[in-house]
């Protein structure tokens, strides 16, 4: 798998360089700014590319911007947004689009590395990795009274593991559930939200976190 | 709260006794003339310029006071104290009044030019007043800005002593003990690794949360509004933001008024059992107003420590910090920022 890494500190870039690579993951480039990114990635295509939020000139959310560019520019192309702290609007804005191969994750995520490294593999062939703080902010911002609160605890805990992004083997594991199980809590959550089913994994959880976005939002 | 009512019934009733009063005067004026010309004619001495003239000054006298209390903070905006621009409209009043008796008694030697001098030294002396006093408001805020910077970096200091450094002084205890353990004892080694891994996420997470104490970074990034979005996301309570800003503020101005919605939501949650909090954002031409209301119990601590921090912020930009917080509730907070175009 090829990858592209945006980040500005050259601390940081050679050890997250380090780490995908001896994880198996083939970074083709290393950038510290956003026009550098945007000219790799759309010339060489890769399956992921990793940028931090905070990038130059005013090292504000220059990184954020060349992510949502990308989306347009190169869709080919996976997008893991990486960053010192974490923001709902922000993960609203990367999700707008609706489409899956997108992620956003603290940098403190990556100090589990076999988790993070999942998270990449998964956010490269089209599925989504958000960080549990930002999952929190969504599943607490919900009208009382509303479809969420007809879930039983269970079906909460699942619907925040889902939002993050886990397969349903990643939830089946972290619950110590059959898959089984898992599939029976997932259909009741989607009967209970009135969401349409689909057999793909990855397409469910964007309808999660399209529900979860859009209650978010109303209130 | 520290305020004039502005009550728009009570301007109604101050400016319907005005109408009455010059309707009086004015019908006095008219009976006066009449009685005047039918008694020695219109070519006898105009004895009611007299009365007419003090009836003039009591309406003049009327009609500053109901300038100068309907809107004080216009006088406020002028650098002009309430007392000074009453002092100034008496005094062209009263010299407007000797120059009518000067002519009125047929002119001769310009002999009102001893009181209107007298009138000005006057003013000119309260005019000093008012600006010393205005030094020494600001001196007083000039020196609470210094000492509310000084405590934040004591406290900053103080957060990263005991927080971040101390977590990486147990991480590299940690570390080192891990590295003596390797060729022995793996497993042990391995936790301890483990165990430092998660002090890392820590003293993350606190430096992340000092760092959002000091300027959040969403602030810079997006505005104000965003800022307080990313707050209500955060909030326990349901939080209504409703939002009027055209442009956006200054840097200091944004970071204040963050600040009071940030404390304000902060005592909301912890201290009022509020269920519902609203936010007002409101920019006019030179002040952004942010109002925080909420249905808690009220009695908030007007004299503790966050509210008194937020007075100096406020204050030190020249603005003001209203707190109303009855026993029972509701709690509002009001601040007042000045910001030029």
């Amino acid at each position: 798998m090829r990858a592209v890494i945006a980040e500005d500190l050259a601390l940081l870039r050679d050890g997250l360089t380090r780490l995908l690579r001896d994880n198996g993951i083939d970074v083709i480039a290393a950038v510290d700014n956003p026009t550098d990114l945007i000219t790799t990635v759309e010339r060489e295509q890769p399956e992921i590319a990793i940028v931090d939020i905070r990038l130059p000139p005013t090292f504000r959310d220059e990184g954020l911007r060349a992510a949502i560019e990308l989306r347009q520019s190169a869709p080919e192309t996976s997008i893991l947004v990486v960053s010192q702290y974490v923001e709902r609007s922000y993960a609203a804005e990367l999700l707008a689009d609706g489409r899956g191969g997108i992620g956003y994750l603290l940098k403190d995520r990556i100090f589990d590395v076999a988790a993070f490294v999942d998270s990449v593999r998964r956010v490269a062939a089209g599925g989504t990795a958000l960080d549990p703080e930002v999952v929190a902010q969504l599943v607490s911002r919900r009208r009382p009274g509303g479809a969420l609160d007809r879930l039983t605890p269970r079906e909460q805990e699942v619907l925040a593991l889902m939002a993050e992004g886990k397969s349903n083997a990643g939830l089946a594991e972290k619950l110590v559930l059959s898959t089984g199980a898992i599939e029976k809590h997932i259909a009741n959550i989607f009967t209970k939200l009135d969401l349409v089913a689909s057999s793909n994994e990855h397409r469910r959880v964007l309808a999660v976190l399209a529900h979860l976005n859009s209650q978010a939002n109303d209130i | 709260m520290g305020e004039v009512s502005t009550d728009p019934r009570v301007h109604l009733k101050r400016r319907q006794l005005f109408r009455l009063h010059t309707a009086i005067s004015g019908g006095l004026a008219v009976v006066l003339l009449i009685i005047w010309v039918v008694t020695s004619g219109p070519f006898s001495y105009p004895w009611p310029e007299w009365p007419i003239l003090f009836f003039a000054m009591a309406l003049a006298v009327h009609r500053l006071f109901l300038v100068v209390f309907e809107n004080p903070g216009r006088w406020m905006k002028r650098r002009m104290t309430t007392g000074f621009a009453l002092h100034l409209g008496v005094a062209l009043i009263l010299s407007a009044m000797v120059t009518a008796i000067w002519v009125f008694a047929g002119r001769g030697y310009f002999w009102p030019v001893w009181p209107i001098l007298s009138f000005a030294i006057a003013l000119a002396i309260h005019w000093l007043y008012v600006l010393s006093r205005r030094i020494e408001h600001l001196e007083v805020r000039r020196s609470d800005a210094v000492e509310m910077q000084q405590s934040d970096l004591s406290r900053i200091e103080r957060d990263l002593h005991d927080g971040a450094q101390a977590r990486l002084v147990a991480l590299g205890m940690n570390l080192g003990m891990a590295e003596q353990k390797f060729a022995t004892d793996p497993d042990g080694a391995r936790l301890l690794v483990s165990e430092a891994r998660e002090g890392v996420g820590d003293a993350l997470k606190e430096l992340r949360d000092l760092v959002r104490g000091i300027r959040p970074p969403v602030l810079a990034d997006r505005g104000l509004e965003a800022a307080i979005s990313s707050l209500v996301d955060r909030s326990p309570i349901t939080v209504h933001v409703a939002s009027h800003i055209t442009s956006r503020p200054t840097e200091p101005v944004e970071t204040a008024a963050y600040f009071v919605v940030a404390e304000a939501l902060t005592n909301a949650a912890k201290h009022a059992r509020a269920n519902r909090i609203d936010v007002l954002l409101n920019r006019t031409d030179n002040t952004l107003q942010v109002e925080v209301t909420d249905d808690g119990r009220g009695g908030a601590d007007v004299a503790g420590h966050g509210l008194r921090g937020l007075r100096r912020r406020v204050e030190a930009l020249d603005g003001h910090l209203f707190v109303a917080s009855p026993a029972g509730g509701p709690t509002v907070i009001r601040a007042e920022l000045p910001c030029g175009q």
